[in-house]
């Protein structure tokens, strides 16, 4: 398997930046209104970050997501009891320590074994790579039209069961409607502005679509198609990202979807980029 | 008749003064211009343009008359029924074997804006700029269902350039919907938007 990336280096910061900037807003908080308000704001801001990760769940299936939003509502809640005037005056107990150093130990095990298996990574980095692996070619060509890669055999109950295996382990977001399936490919740091809907319309970003008539089609996103190192030539490798996704399907169908996840996990791509 | 030559007819019949100059032209035998403004208080230079453009078409015939030295033209009817006659089939594209065997494929950096449906696989529409600067106009061209499936269907820039038989047969498009396709090539051809490669 080669190494050699196509894609331009992550230096991508979103995805720290939301939970970082909770500690200025901390700190802001707490400078104008005092330590007490500071400590239910980031109460607050650690609940609703929670609750993104419970939509996440709900919206992709990934277990992991489940365990952020319950991590996120935990730390939340511990940040209210420690707040003194919150009247549960519980700080300097012994079972506050109790739940804070069980909590701490308990879920810092569990998030460092998901982030290192890999389970809390959207592979959009990792699909880009695998379309890029076989174009040498080298020439532009991009275009904002979606190309028909082929047509597969499937049943709609077929695709629907592997869109859902996309989104249970973030290859993908699938977007359903009555004739088609759109699998959006979405790199790290890129979930939080499309799982909220902030990041546009998802036909003007990349995906892989499927229709019930069993046309497979894809286009690249113009942002995504910059973040190669070079111009690969544009044509082959939107058949490519769509022969991925065929692949990907076929190998689900036949029962081997872990082939797929050790495929991405193969290309060795950092857990958090 | 052509379309150019009804549009002239079309014009002249559309004028609020047409049907009271034409009633002038049928009960006297030769009128010159400036009876015609007399009788209808019309200014002398729209009738003179009237009946001058009547002429043109041959409707009217006109002969020279010496009066006082200066000249001066009478007209005289020359057909009572007027008829506009327009075989619209003449302005279809029949398609030829030529024209369905060009090459062709997306040009490269054709600066184009394409729209694609959400439930299937076609473009609803393309979205052109033209001219530079201050002077930049958007001009947004819908597309039938045909050539939206088409369109989807044309080789990327620098693909391996196709017939447009050959992408209409890819796309699912009937050959009796060539004229609709032919039209719309055409169109992006003379947008620099689709190109046919020499030895494409």
């Amino acid at each position: 398997m080669s190494l050699v990336r196509k894609l331009k280096p992550d230096r991508n910061i979103t995805g720290a930046l939301i939970p970082l900037s909770m500690l200025p807003i901390f700190g802001l908080a707490s400078l104008f209104f005092g330590i007490h308000t500071g400590f239910i704001t980031i109460a607050v801001l650690m609940g609703v970050y929670g609750l993104f990760f419970l939509y996440g769940f709900v919206r992709t299936g990934n277990v992991a997501q489940l365990v952020l939003c319950i991590d996120g509502i935990f730390f939340g809640y511990m940040l209210l009891v420690y707040e003194p005037t919150f009247g549960l005056s519980t700080m300097g107990t012994m079972e506050f320590k109790a739940a804070y150093i069980t909590g701490v130990i308990f879920f810092g095990i569990v998030l460092v074994s998901l982030a290192i298996t890999r389970r809390l990574k959207w592979r959009g980095r990792e699909i880009f790579e695998l379309a890029a692996e076989p174009i040498e070619e080298i020439g532009d060509g991009y275009t904002s039209r979606p190309r028909p890669v082929g047509k597969v055999e499937y049943s709609p109950q077929q695709v629907r069961s592997f869109a859902r295996f996309c989104a249970r382990h973030l290859i993908a977001l699938p977007y359903t409607t009555s004739k088609n399936i759109t699998l959006v490919p979405i790199k790290m740091g890129d979930e939080f502005g499309r799982l909220l809907g902030l990041s546009g319309d998802y036909r003007d970003a990349t995906w892989v679509n499927f229709d019930m008539d069993g046309e497979v089609s894809v286009h690249i996103a113009h942002k995504d198609y910059l973040d190669y190192r070079e111009s690969l030539a544009f044509d082959p490798l939107c058949s490519s990202l769509g022969q991925v996704f065929i692949e990907f399907f076929e190998l689900y169908n036949k029962g081997e979807g872990i082939r797929v996840i050790d495929r991405m996990d193969d290309l060795k791509i950092g857990f958090f980029s | 008749m052509n379309f150019h030559t009804a549009g002239k007819y079309a014009a002249l019949l559309s004028k609020d003064y047409a049907e009271d100059i034409f009633a002038l032209l049928v009960n006297y035998q030769a009128i010159s211009a400036s009876e015609v403004a007399a009788r209808l208080n019309l200014h002398i230079k729209t009738a003179q343009d009237f009946l001058e453009a009547l002429e043109a078409l041959g409707i009217l015939s006109r002969e020279e008359v010496l009066e006082r030295k200066r000249p001066y033209y009478r007209y005289i009817l020359q057909q009572t029924r007027l008829v506009i006659d327009i075989d619209l089939m003449q302005v279809k594209q029949e398609p030829s074997h030529n024209s369905l065997s060009v090459r062709i494929r997306e040009r490269e950096n054709a600066g184009v804006r394409f729209s694609a449906a959400r439930n299937d696989d076609y473009i609803t529409s393309v979205t052109i700029w033209t001219g530079a600067g201050r002077e930049q106009e958007e001009r947004k061209i819908k597309l039938t269902m045909p050539q939206g499936k088409f369109l989807y269907h044309l080789p990327f820039p620098k693909a391996q350039p196709m017939s447009v038989a050959e992408i209409m047969q890819k796309a699912g498009v009937d050959e009796s919907l060539a004229p609709e396709v032919l039209d719309l090539v055409q169109l992006l051809e003379k947008y620099e938007v689709i190109e046919s490669p020499p030895g494409g």
